[in-house]
C-alpha cells in the first residue's frame, strides 16, 4: 500500500514537473506568432474550419428561433443566410426575400404531418434583445477559423445596431484585423462602426479609405473581385461627403462606383443631381 | 402416500454435434416419485442426469416428452414453485444488495406479506447466523457466509418441498452439521427434502429414500435401509455396484 | 404485478448503487457551469447555448445510462448465474423481462428528473422564468422515448449473443433515427428501386424517436406542444415499446439459460 502511495506521489511530482517545465515554451510559442488557435483548434485540426461554418450556421438557425432547413428538405437553403444578409445589406434587408423560401412544403405523410408538432415551422426572426442568443455560436466560429471573415463583420453588426454593445463590437472586429491584417470587409465594417454608432465620420472616412486601398491591393486582380464590398465602400464615402455638406467631394466616389456598379445609370442619376446642386443630406443609403 | 414430486417417462435431449443423430439423450424415461415429508436421495455419477432433472423440476428447461410435477402442477407453470425453496451448489446471488433486501426482494416475488417478511428475515438471519451482517453487500461476504445466505433465501417462504443441489459442497465440518440440522429440523415439521449429493455417508445417514441415476436411466428407487440389507452393504457400495464400476485388479 | 415491481426495485437498487449516474450527472453539471462561465461580449442573459449544450449532454447521458443498464440485465443475469434462483420462484420469464423493463424504465425517469432539475435551475437562473408546463412536456417525452429505446434493447439482449454488440447496435440506430428519421422518405425519393422501396418500408417501420425530441422548442422558447399531440405521441410511444416487449418476452421463453 505504501509502495502504491509512493508511485502515486512520484508520479503526481512528475506531472506538475512538466507542466512548469510545458507552460512557458508554449507561451513563447504564442508569442512568436502563428494562431493561438485555443483547445478547440488543437484538437480539431483543420476540420475545425469545417465546424466554423457549421456554428456560423447555427448562428442562422437561432436567428430563426431553431428553424432551419435541412439538407434533406425540398427547398434549397439560401445561400446567404439571413443572419448574415441583415447584417450585410441593412435591417430592411429581410423583408426582400421571399417567404415562401422559408416555408416547409406540405407534408407527404401521417408522420410527417404528425411530427411537425414536434418542432418549430414558423418562419420568425430574433428580434427585441433576443439576437444575443447567436453571440456565443458566432464566437466559437471565429474561435475555430479566425479567418472567416464574415464572422467578425457580421456580429460586429448585430452587436453595435441591435444590442447597444459599440465598444464590444469594435474590440471584435479588432480582434479580426489582428488575424487578418488589413482586410477590407473588417476595414469597412469599422468604418461602418464608427459612422453609424459612434457618429465620428473622420474616422469613419480614414478607415474607409484604407479599405479602399486595401481592396486594390487584395481584390483587384483577382479573377472575381468582390465587387459588392467595393461599392459599399465607395457608396458609404459618398454618402459621408453628402452628409458633411460637401456634396461634390463625392463625386469622384461615385464616378469609380459607376464602374464597378452593375447599375451606371442610377449612379450617374445621383452624379447629375450633385451637379444640378438638387441633392439634399440623404437619408442613410439602402446598402 | 401423496407425490408431492413426480416425472412420468421424463425424457430430456440435447442438441450435440458430437452424437451421430446430432441429439444426446440426457435423462431417458423418467419416473420418479417423491412422498410427502421424506427426505429423499437423488444419486449418481457425474453425466448421470441429476441436474438435467432439476432443470426440469425448476423450469429451466422443458422436457422432450414427458412431463414432471410439483404438488401435482406441472413444473412449466410457475405456480408449481409457490412452495418449494432452491439452493443451488453454487451461490449466486445479486452481489449489490445486502442479505435483507435479497429475503425482501424473493418474499415479495412469493407474496409473503410485509409484517410476515420482516419476522421471517429476522428469523431466518438468526437461523442462518448472519444477523451481525444482514446491511452489508453481499459481495462482502465469505463464501460460506454467501452459502448460509443462499439457506435462508431457500427457506423464506417456508416450502413444503426443498430442492438441495450438493447442499454440504464446499462447507467445512461446522457448516455440514449445520446443514443437516436443518434437514432434519424440516423433516420433523413433515417437509419434504430432495437432494443431490456425491456425500453418500452423508445420504446414509439422513434419507429415507434415495434414486440412483445413470447415463440418464433410473437404475434404482427404493427405502435406504431395503437396499442396505438387500446388498448387505453401505450405501457406497450399493452405489458402485449398480453403476456398474469394476475395481482395477492388479 | 408486485412481481414484476419487485424486480424493477432490483434494478432501481442496481443503478443507484452503480456509479455510472452520478459521474454522467456531474460531468454534465461540470460541463455546464463551465461553458456558462464563459463572458460572451460582457452580457450575461446569454442563456439558449446554455440550455442547448446542458439538453444535448442530459440527452447523451441518459441515452448512455438507459442503453447500458438495459443492455446488462439479461445477460448478466445469465453471466452471474442470479438467473436460476430467480426463476425458481413462481415467476415467469415474461414477469422477469417486463419487471426488467419497468426498473430500467423508472431509473431513468428517476435520473431524467434530476437532469431536468438541473437544467431548470440553470435556465432560471439567467432567464429568472420557470416554465414547467413546458419542461414537463419535454420530460414527458424524453421519458417515452427511453422507454422504446429499453424495450429495443432488452429485445437485443435476448436476441443477440454479446451487450457489447447490442449497445452499438441500438446507440447507432437510436442516434441515427434521432438524425435523419424524419428524412428517410425524401432520402428514398432519391434513391432508385429497389433501395428506395427499403428505405421507405424503414421509414413507416422504425420507430420514430424525433417525435420526442422537443429541444428546439424548449431552447427557443416556443409554445406548449397541444396535449392531444403529446397524447398521440404517448400512445405512439407505448405501442412501439409494447411491441419490443412482446418480441422480447417470445424470444426469452425459448432461450436456454446457461
Amino acid at each position: 500500500m505504501l509502495k502504491a502511495r509512493l508511485i502515486l506521489v512520484l508520479l503526481f511530482v512528475v506531472s506538475f514537473s512538466l507542466a512548469t517545465y510545458l507552460q512557458p515554451v508554449r507561451a513563447a510559442r504564442e508569442e512568436a506568432g502563428g494562431e493561438s488557435g485555443g483547445v478547440l483548434a488543437l484538437l480539431l485540426g483543420d476540420g475545425r474550419k469545417m465546424f466554423a461554418n457549421q456554428f456560423f450556421a447555427k448562428a442562422d438557425a437561432y436567428f430563426h428561433r431553431g428553424n432551419y432547413p435541412s439538407i434533406f428538405d425540398n427547398e434549397p437553403h439560401h445561400e446567404e443566410n439571413h443572419m448574415a444578409g441583415e447584417a450585410a445589406h441593412g435591417e430592411h434587408a429581410g423583408e426582400d426575400h421571399d417567404e415562401d423560401e422559408h416555408k416547409l412544403a406540405p407534408a407527404q405523410d401521417w408522420i410527417e404531418r404528425f411530427g411537425r408538432h414536434f418542432y418549430p415551422t414558423e418562419h420568425v426572426h430574433l428580434e427585441a434583445g433576443g439576437e444575443r442568443e447567436m453571440l456565443p455560436w458566432l464566437r466559437l466560429s471565429a474561435e475555430l477559423d479566425p479567418h472567416r471573415v464574415a464572422t467578425y463583420t457580421v456580429t460586429a453588426y448585430w452587436l453595435r445596431s441591435r444590442l447597444n454593445k459599440v465598444n464590444e463590437a469594435e474590440a471584435f472586429l479588432r480582434d479580426g484585423l489582428r488575424a487578418n491584417p488589413n482586410d477590407p470587409e473588417i476595414l469597412y465594417e469599422l468604418g461602418r462602426l464608427f459612422y453609424e454608432s459612434r457618429q465620428d465620420p473622420v474616422r469613419a472616412k480614414n478607415l474607409w479609405l484604407l479599405a479602399r486601398k486595401r481592396w486594390q491591393e487584395t481584390e483587384a486582380s483577382k479573377e472575381t473581385p468582390n465587387k459588392l464590398l467595393l461599392e459599399q465602400i465607395l457608396g458609404g464615402l459618398a454618402a459621408l461627403e453628402v452628409q458633411a455638406g460637401r456634396p461634390r467631394e463625392a463625386i469622384p466616389y461615385l464616378k469609380e462606383l459607376k464602374a464597378a456598379s452593375p447599375d451606371p445609370a442610377e449612379i450617374q442619376k445621383r452624379i447629375d443631381e450633385i451637379l444640378t446642386g438638387a441633392v439634399a443630406p440623404p437619408a442613410k443609403s439602402k446598402e | 402416500m401423496a407425490a408431492i414430486l413426480r416425472t412420468e417417462n421424463l425424457r430430456v435431449e440435447y442438441r450435440s454435434r458430437e452424437s451421430q443423430s446430432g441429439a444426446k439423450v440426457a435423462l431417458q424415461g423418467l419416473n420418479l416419485s417423491v412422498g410427502a415429508g421424506e427426505v429423499f436421495g437423488f444419486l449418481g455419477p457425474n453425466g448421470a442426469g441429476k441436474t438435467t432433472t432439476m432443470n426440469v423440476l425448476l423450469g429451466y428447461v422443458n422436457p422432450t416428452a414427458g412431463a414432471a410435477y410439483l404438488f401435482d402442477v406441472n413444473v412449466r407453470e410457475p405456480i408449481a414453485r409457490q412452495r418449494i425453496g432452491y439452493l443451488p451448489e453454487l451461490t449466486y446471488y445479486y452481489k449489490f444488495l445486502t442479505a435483507e433486501e435479497l429475503l425482501r426482494f424473493y418474499a415479495r416475488i412469493f407474496e409473503i406479506p410485509n409484517a410476515e417478511t420482516e419476522r421471517r428475515i429476522d428469523q431466518l438471519l438468526k437461523l442462518v447466523e448472519l444477523e451481525h451482517a444482514r446491511k452489508r453487500p453481499i459481495r462482502t461476504y465469505s463464501k460460506g457466509m454467501q452459502q448460509r445466505a443462499g439457506l435462508a433465501q431457500a427457506l423464506i417462504n417456508n416450502p413444503d418441498l426443498l430442492l438441495l443441489d450438493e447442499p454440504t459442497s464446499g462447507l467445512d465440518p461446522l457448516g455440514r452439521m449445520k446443514v443437516r440440522e436443518i434437514i432434519q429440523r424440516l423433516k420433523s415439521e413433515g417437509k419434504t427434502v430432495f437432494f443431490s449429493s456425491h456425500e453418500l455417508g452423508e445420504v446414509e445417514t439422513v434419507c429415507d429414500r434415495v434414486a440412483i441415476l445413470h447415463q440418464g436411466e433410473l437404475k434404482v428407487q427404493g427405502r435406504v435401509s431395503d437396499l442396505l440389507s438387500e446388498h448387505q452393504t453401505n450405501l457406497e457400495q450399493v452405489f458402485l455396484k449398480i453403476v456398474g464400476y469394476q475395481p482395477q485388479t492388479s | 404485478m408486485n412481481k414484476i415491481l419487485a424486480v424493477a426495485g432490483v434494478v432501481i437498487k442496481e443503478l443507484y448503487r452503480r456509479k455510472d449516474f452520478y459521474i454522467l450527472f456531474i460531468l454534465t453539471a461540470l460541463m455546464t457551469l463551465l461553458l456558462g462561465s464563459v463572458n460572451l461580449f460582457n452580457d450575461d442573459r446569454i442563456v439558449r447555448y446554455l440550455k442547448e449544450i446542458c439538453l444535448l449532454l442530459i440527452w447523451l447521458s441518459t441515452l448512455i445510462i438507459a442503453i447500458t443498464t438495459a443492455a446488462r440485465q439479461i445477460p448478466f443475469e445469465r453471466e452471474q448465474r442470479t438467473i436460476f434462483p430467480l426463476l425458481a420462484k413462481p415467476i415467469a420469464r415474461w414477469q422477469v423481462v417486463l419487471g426488467k423493463f419497468a426498473g430500467c424504465w423508472l431509473a431513468s425517469g428517476l435520473a431524467l428528473i434530476v437532469f431536468y432539475g438541473f437544467f431548470a435551475l440553470i435556465s432560471a437562473s439567467r432567464e429568472h422564468t420557470l416554465p414547467a408546463a413546458h419542461y414537463f412536456q419535454a420530460l414527458w417525452l424524453h421519458w417515452l422515448m427511453l422507454g422504446i429505446v429499453i424495450a429495443l434493447t432488452l429485445l437485443g439482449s435476448v436476441a443477440l449473443t454479446t451487450p457489447a454488440a447490442n449497445v452499438t447496435i441500438v446507440f447507432i440506430l437510436s442516434v441515427g433515427i434521432l438524425f435523419v428519421g424524419e428524412h428517410l422518405h425524401k432520402v428514398a425519393g432519391r434513391m432508385s428501386e429497389p433501395a428506395s422501396t427499403l428505405v421507405t418500408l424503414g421509414y413507416f417501420l422504425l420507430p420514430h424517436l424525433e417525435f420526442f425530441d422537443v429541444r428546439r422548442l424548449i431552447i427557443h422558447d416556443w409554445p406548449l406542444i397541444e396535449w392531444t399531440y403529446i397524447g398521440g405521441a404517448t400512445l405512439y410511444g407505448l405501442a412501439y415499446a409494447a411491441f419490443f416487449l412482446l418480441a422480447a418476452c417470445l424470444v426469452f421463453r425459448r432461450k436456454a439459460l446457461n
